[in-house]
């Protein structure tokens, strides 16, 4: 129940009501799951079973030896015969527990596996779009503490629950032959125990609930604290925010308690009733044996199987925690797995591509949502073997474009054609192949430099990535590196600087030798030299290829052959830099515009 | 590496403020424990002494047994309920403080000694390691308590029936709370921190596949990287089976002792009834008692085996909250700056005690109220300067005045409140913008705020949005372009107002445009304060600066007004050229920069 501090996603309202259909329907999820491991859940509970009914013969043998001592004063020699098979019977039961244990385990690592598999590839599938809508931090809590938190309904509340529905009735059907009485008894109690729990565990359900979205965001807040931790310091300000730490820390505690005391008190209602029946079976048995009306054998008998009555279900009460813990994990889960995927090119054509191919945007619209357009009527053509710049001011739409061929977005309306196909007919992995791309912030990956130019593409040689590290001059810093190649980044490794990620980014691109090349003013974070160099071996790389590069600088630029410029999701100018100059349109006034440059280069405008 | 002992002295030493709470826990819980134990001896002596009294047709008080019946189970139920209470409230509020705990610990360090560290697993530390900590205080601090207390107080009550009695259920207690949880804890230490390694690894994994999966999908590697999930997937299953494989034998072996131990006890009582020193319904009651008795080690096994994970993760913590901070807060207050002067001599810095130096020998005056630009290529140790000033870095030689003291004799605070920094990565929180501009100044007011954003020429885009300033700019800015990122980035130095403003790069990244906005916004905040501007490429600023000083290989070689620089003939002038000769298509033949490998 420790887990109810795991846990979850999602901007809506902490302290929204839950829909009972949502959860409902989460429940049927999770117990749809369990046919992927179907044969360990039931052998676990069959085990279970097992090792429960083993129980009567332990305690019919004990009650034997017990009243031949107590009231036939039988001497350790004549009740040996019963004492002898006990120790077989106790090592029996100790086998089938271990062994249900790992069964039980190894049923839920199967489920875990599967979801964690399926939630990786849905998010993959739903895109970088989606993602922008995303807490990263919270992805990746509902990927790994999430899908850990099923672990328990797989492993323990489903074979309990057949282990509950078995064995008291196992047990009911050896003790009413024995004592009729305490057969009722135990008849007539047991079902109130799982009736309150319900009554009680519908509240801790939707606290518990609440409780998963609360981990996820307070851990949303303090990855957001922790990667600002400089910035904070800055100002400052790292005081104040741990003050907000401890406030945020201290809500959690709360409302983690709350779910706890409910969680208590159904334990502590099932604890009470069992108690008392158990009780009510001793007092019964003991007023009948004073009585004469029953003998001791029988009566000790039943009073050593009725705490075996109750224990599955009190057992159940404890796994009850792990099934509300795992709903409240599923939930987002479920969210993610249920998510459509945004419209996609579903084309399968695979056409063979030129190792340069001709891209002509043909009238392209695109809104991210209704008022919110970022493509109106794209119209231009990227020549083959040409270096074409993207240019415009922010919000003018360049980024849209790079993600329309990216296959990130899919036209609304008007087409792209690629040699003539069009893009949303072909295949996109296909299409992807043909494509290399250096964005404007490239990620590095956790591993070795290797691994992050060949993206861990192991049949890959390192010759080859040596050749484009060198293309795109990140050998030589690489070199010097302490194990050069083989130096780690990200989390345990080294962190490189801008200039220096941009390199591998391009190495990355160089490496792939695509036909058409998408480059985020690539040589943004360089210095003087290394940019010439890096610019010069574009061109190398754009003699026999399609490059569009978004430029942000008037060198850029002018490197181009041709110039497109966008604003306002339309293109209003193209050509050559001169020949836009000459025209004297949007593009002239961008550049004109620009006085602070220094007169060197004004004078050349 | 802290060995185990340490660990569990110093997870005591965070609990010291609930001692009490802790010590009531256990109290109760031995309490409930003892009275389980009660409960199942009276009720099995009950029913043989009933069977006993019915078969002799003799008279028997069965008020006493009932009474004592009775309250044992009310204890029973109810202590259990209310120990739970006690020890999970002292345990969350502690995790709640050490969360605090550990973020006031690691602040100091940033961003020096976490410049290995990811966001992500500083994450993993302050939640999902904090969280790990409760078992140490619910599962093995309070049991452990509880078994030494019950186990003491029933190996005393047997013997007082038999002292081999008490023996016998004695070793059986050791071996299930002693033995085999340590033998436990041996076992599950590999596969626990195998665990442990796996959930850092995915976590890894699974923040990359989510932050890099642009570049994932368009590589053709997205398939790879969950492949990449999968197989840590199956690293974290293959040590969770073995885990619960010791879990399925912590569980048996419990119940296991147990059982023998009753055995043993029926076979010693009989041996005393037959020889007339035991009544014969004490047996029931012994076999029962002594079953009941093994509850008091019965959680020690599996808490043991967790222990692995638990000091994994405790490890974790401390290794941070005991690094040294890069500069030590000050006790003494910091002098009064004479003005806002900065001046360094012959400073060195290196990142590595035996690294190569990234300043070396640097020496430059930025006298107050002007305006300095450092120009140079990347990996010349431009930020390296502005880390020194921020008292971020620590250097190893020479002399750094601010105000005419001496850096170091400054709280590192107060030189923080006396610069203001724009550059190229600060960081925007998830929140509003209105929150992200009283970052500066907690208490600003409406129209300081508006004042500031209209200087940085940020409040028109800002009053246009549909939440205005109330708006959230999503995971670092994300829904903001890098311009407008940038303006709010200014606006909020603009707020700050501090009188010395360090800018790193500020207009990187930027179209034309936007660049030019930004510029007029710089302006703006560069009014009446001393600047000192960094940067690769000088062009846009160049006439909005007194001064120019080349930094190359982390030293100074060329200073003047650009003017100067560029009649003078030097490496400024040749950077300046060079632009030339690109623009007209030339290919440079030397370069005036030899570039440096990398940008500490």
């Amino acid at each position: 129940m420790y887990g109810t501090h795991r846990q979850s996603m999602n901007e809506t309202d902490i302290s929204a009501p839950l829909s009972v259909e949502g959860s409902k329907a989460t429940q049927k999820w999770l117990r749809g799951q369990w046919r992927l491991a179907r044969h360990s859940i039931v052998l676990a509970a069959g085990l279970g079973v097992l090792g429960g009914v083993l129980l009567i013969p332990q305690a019919w043998l004990l009650a034997h030896a017990v009243n031949a001592v107590v009231l036939e004063h039988a001497e350790l020699a004549q009740i040996l015969p019963w004492l002898w098979p006990l120790p077989a019977i106790f090592v029996a039961r100790f086998a089938i527990t271990y062994a249900s244990a790992r069964v039980a385990t190894r049923a839920a690592i199967i489920v875990k596996e599967d979801v964690r598999g399926r939630l990786v590839r849905h998010l993959q599938a739903l895109g970088p779009t989606y993602l922008h809508t995303r807490h990263s931090g919270e992805l990746a809590v509902t990927v790994v503490e999430g899908v850990e938190a099923l672990e328990p309904y797989y492993s323990r509340y489903l074979p309990q629950m057949a282990l509950v529905s078995l064995m008291p009735l196992a047990l009911l059907v050896f003790v009413f032959p024995q004592d009729w009485w305490s057969g009722l008894v135990l008849l007539v109690s047991a079902p109130l125990i799982p009736l309150f729990m319900v009554l009680i565990g519908g509240r801790a359900e939707q606290l518990n609930q609440r409780q998963w979205r609360k981990f996820a965001r307070m851990g949303a807040h303090f990855l957001d604290a922790l990667q600002g931790l400089t910035t904070l310091k800055l100002f400052n300000a790292s005081r104040r925010e741990a003050q907000l730490i401890a406030r945020i820390s201290e809500d959690y505690r709360i409302s983690t308690m709350a779910v706890l005391r409910v969680a208590f008190l159904s334990a502590l209602v099932l604890e009470f009733f069992a108690t008392v029946s158990i009780a009510l079976v001793a007092v019964l048995i003991g007023f009948r044996l004073l009585h004469g009306e029953m003998g001791f054998q029988a009566g000790f008998l039943v009073l050593l199987l009725a705490p075996e009555f109750y224990l599955p279900l009190r057992t159940l009460g404890t796994h009850y925690h792990a099934r509300m813990e795992a709903i409240g994990a599923a939930e987002q889960i479920v969210e993610i797995l249920n998510t459509p995927f945004p419209a996609r090119a579903s084309g399968h054509a695979r056409p063979s591509l030129a190792n340069a191919p001709e891209i002509h945007f043909a009238d392209v619209h695109y809104a991210y949502a209704p008022g919110r357009e970022a493509l109106r009527g794209a119209d231009f053509v990227l020549g083959m073997r040409r270096v074409t710049a993207l240019v415009g001011p922010s919000g003018a739409g360049k980024s849209s474009v790079f993600n329309v061929l990216l296959g990130f977005i899919q036209p609304q309306r008007g087409r792209v054609l690629i040699d003539g196909h069009d893009l949303t007919r072909l295949d996109p992995d296909h299409w992807l192949r043909h494509v290399a791309w250096v964005p404007q912030r490239p990620h590095v990956f956790e591993g070795s430099i290797l691994d992050n130019i060949r993206m861990s593409d192991a049949s890959i040689g390192i010759e080859a990535v040596r050749a484009a590290a060198r293309a795109a001059h990140a050998d030589e810093f690489i070199e010097g590196l302490p194990r050069d190649y083989h130096t780690m980044l990200g989390e345990h490794g080294q962190n490189l600087s801008g200039g220096q990620v941009q390199r591998l980014s391009l190495a990355r691109a160089f490496l792939k030798d695509a036909p058409l090349v998408l480059m985020d003013e690539a040589t943004a974070s360089l210095d003087p030299e290394t940019e010439a160099l890096v610019t010069q071996a574009i061109a190398r790389l754009a003699k026999a290829r399609t490059v569009l590069i978004i430029a942000h600088r008037l060198r850029t630029v002018r490197g181009a052959e041709r110039i497109v410029v966008l604003d306002n999701g339309r293109v209003v100018g193209q050509g050559t830099h001169e020949a836009l100059m000459f025209e004297g349109g949007r593009y002239a006034r961008m550049v004109g515009a620009h006085d602070v440059l220094p007169p060197l280069v004004q004078r050349l405008l | 590496m802290l060995n185990d002992l340490r660990i569990i002295g110093r997870l005591l030493r965070l609990a010291r403020r609930y001692r009490a709470w802790m010590a009531l826990g256990a109290l109760i819980s031995t309490v409930t424990m003892l009275a389980n134990v009660g409960l199942m001896a009276v009720a099995g002596w009950f029913i043989a002494a009933m069977a006993v009294a019915g078969t002799a047709g003799a008279l028997m008080n069965y008020f006493l047994p009932s009474a004592l019946i009775r309250s044992f189970a009310i204890v029973r139920t109810g202590g259990r309920y209310l120990e739970r209470l006690v020890t999970h409230e002292a345990t969350f509020r502690l995790l709640s403080e050490l969360r605090v705990w550990f973020y006031q610990s690691i602040e100091p360090l940033a961003p020096a000694r976490l410049k290995h560290t990811r966001g992500s697993d500083l994450l993993g530390r302050i939640q999902a390691d904090v969280d790990t900590l409760h078992h140490a205080y619910l599962r093995v601090l309070v049991p452990v308590l509880v078994a030494m207390a019950g186990t003491t107080v029933v190996t005393i009550a047997l013997s007082l029936y038999d002292v081999s009695l008490g023996w016998l259920v004695l070793a059986f207690l050791l071996l299930a709370g002693v033995v085999i949880p340590f033998a436990m804890r041996r076992m599950g230490e590999r596969p626990g921190s195998a665990l442990v390694e796996a959930w850092t690894d995915m976590r890894a994994a699974v923040v990359d596949g989510v932050q890099g999966m642009s570049e994932l999908r368009v590589y053709g590697a997205a398939s790879r990287q969950a492949q990449r999930i999968d197989d840590i997937s199956v690293g974290v299953g293959v040590a969770h089976g073995r885990l619960s494989g010791l879990s399925g034998i912590s569980e048996g072996a419990v119940g296991l002792c147990a059982s023998f131990a009753m055995w043993g006890t029926i076979v010693i009582a009989v041996t005393l009834v037959t020889r007339g020193t035991l009544q014969p319904p004490d047996l029931p009651m012994l076999a029962l008692l002594v079953l009941a008795s093994f509850e008091a080690v019965g959680p020690l096994p599996l808490a043991f085996q967790k222990l692995g994970e638990t000091f994994a993760a405790a490890r974790r913590l401390f290794e941070l909250v005991d690094a040294e901070p890069e500069i030590a807060g000050r006790q003494t207050p910091s002098p009064h700056p004479r003005d806002t002067s900065i001046a360094m001599s012959g400073v060195r810095l290196r990142y590595e005690s035996r690294g190569s130096w990234t300043l070396d020998g640097l020496d430059l005056h930025l006298a107050a109220g002007t305006r300095t630009a450092i120009v140079g290529p990347t990996g010349a140790g431009k930020s390296s300067i502005l880390g020194l000033l921020l008292r971020f870095w620590e250097y190893q030689e020479g002399e750094i005045l601010l105000g005419g003291h001496d850096l170091r004799s400054y709280q590192p605070e107060d030189v923080r409140n006396l610069i203001a920094v724009v550059s190229q990565d600060t960081h925007l929180f998830n929140t509003t913008i209105l929150e992200n501009l009283r970052l500066a100044v907690p208490d600003a007011d409406e129209q300081s705020i508006v004042r500031a954003a209209q200087a940085a020429q940020i409040h028109d885009f800002i009053v246009a949005l549909p939440d205005g300033y109330n708006t959230y700019v999503g995971e670092a800015g994300v829904r903001l372009s890098g311009g407008q990122a940038r303006r709010v980035a200014i606006a909020r130095a603009l707020l700050k107002d501090a009188p010395i403003l360090l800018l790193d790069e500020p207009t990187e990244d930027l179209d034309p445009q936007t660049e030019r906005a930004v510029l007029d916004a710089i302006d703006r905040l560069m009014a009446g304060r001393s600047v000192l501007l960094i940067t690769h490429r000088l062009a846009a600023l160049e006439d909005r600066v007194d001064e120019v000083l080349v930094l190359e290989s982390g030293r100074i070689v060329e200073r003047g007004s650009p003017g100067e620089l560029r009649r003078a003939g030097g490496r400024y002038a040749h950077c300046q050229d060079y632009l030339l000769e690109r623009s007209s298509d030339a290919e440079p033949t030397s370069s005036p920069f030899n570039g440096g490998t990398g940008d500490a």
